[in-house]
């Protein structure tokens, strides 16, 4: 073994497997164009290869691999799929805020909230409750006259202060 | 500490937006205008005012003598000099999601000339007129902004 055997013996292993840059090959090829040993070791890593490659391949051929695919992604399907119940119980868990020590209290809380304001908010956000825009008119004084506007955007109260006056309108 | 602050915050939103709810003012707009035959102008603002009783009366000018926004609340009433002798004032008697109730009195020294309760409603004005002012007719505009 040559002085710098040692630093190349470390790169001989990803040159075997390719995984040298272009630099290192070089580094590498030259070295073994003088080094016996380092190239011993590397007909070693090669017949060991081979060694293995082959009853592998072997194996390989006589399984049926396009039903073991089958069979690996039933399962991955199976496992995808999880039960309902199971899907709320993560989702439960990964949700703080709906874990049971503060779900509880929470809801208690809200529950107490909406009991004693909800008279409340529903008086004041009821709807409309009607069509009418004026709900009562009275006067002792006037005659009154009311107009809805046909577009709907505006009601007009008129309110005569007797026969002599009423000749402002057209 | 998480545990409370998950606890307390919607306690503290619920609050917030019920006293919202239950303190809201209704902003009205008041428009206290001059309609009559003398002249031909017609203010700026009031070319909404025009756009809708144009059709009804014949009034050639439309002059803008007070033009006020007042927050209503609930049961509070709030008075507005309209006249020499007169005044208008407006009570807020029931607010909806969208419309507000609110009871309108024209008081001529003190005493009740006109007592209505009108639905005021974004986009929609109500106009209450008639009575004479100087050369023209007195009309007022009640509109929420």
């Amino acid at each position: 073994m040559k002085k710098n055997c040692s630093s190349v013996s470390k790169l001989l292993e990803k040159y075997f497997d390719r995984e040298v840059t272009g630099a290192e090959r070089s580094l590498v090829e030259d070295h073994l164009f003088d080094c016996p040993t380092c190239r011993d070791a590397l007909h070693s890593m090669e017949s060991l290869r081979n060694l293995i490659k082959s009853p592998v391949e072997e194996a390989v051929e006589k399984e049926n691999l396009p039903w073991v695919w089958q069979k690996i992604e039933r399962e991955i399907r199976l496992k995808e799929k999880p039960s309902w119940w199971e899907g709320i119980r993560d989702w439960l868990d990964i949700t703080p805020l709906l874990r049971k020590r503060v779900l509880i209290p929470a809801a208690a809380v809200a529950a107490i909230l909406i009991l004693t304001t909800a008279p409340l908010l529903f008086k004041k956000t009821s709807s409309y409750p009607g069509p009418s825009v004026v709900e009562y008119v009275e006067s002792q004084t006037y005659d009154v006259m009311i107009y809805e506007l046909e577009n709907a955007k505006g009601t007009i109260i008129w309110l005569f202060e007797g026969p002599d006056e009423e000749r402002s309108t057209s | 500490m998480r545990r409370a602050v998950f606890v307390v915050l919607p306690v503290v939103i619920f609050f917030i937006f019920s006293a919202s709810v239950a303190f809201a003012q209704v902003q009205t707009r008041i428009r206290i205008i001059q309609a009559s035959n003398v002249g031909s102008n017609i203010d700026s603002s009031l070319r909404d005012v025009h756009g809708q009783l144009g059709s009804l009366f014949s009034f050639s000018s439309y002059r803008l003598l007070k033009d006020e926004t007042v927050a209503l609340s609930p049961d509070q009433p709030v008075s507005i000099p309209v006249h020499p002798g007169r005044s208008l004032e407006l009570t807020l008697i029931k607010q909806h999601r969208h419309t507000a109730e609110v009871r309108v009195q024209i008081k001529r020294e003190g005493t009740d000339i006109l007592d209505t309760q009108v639905r005021l409603s974004p986009g929609r004005t109500v106009s209450i007129g008639g009575p004479k002012h100087g050369q023209g007719t007195l009309l007022i505009a009640l509109s929420r902004p």
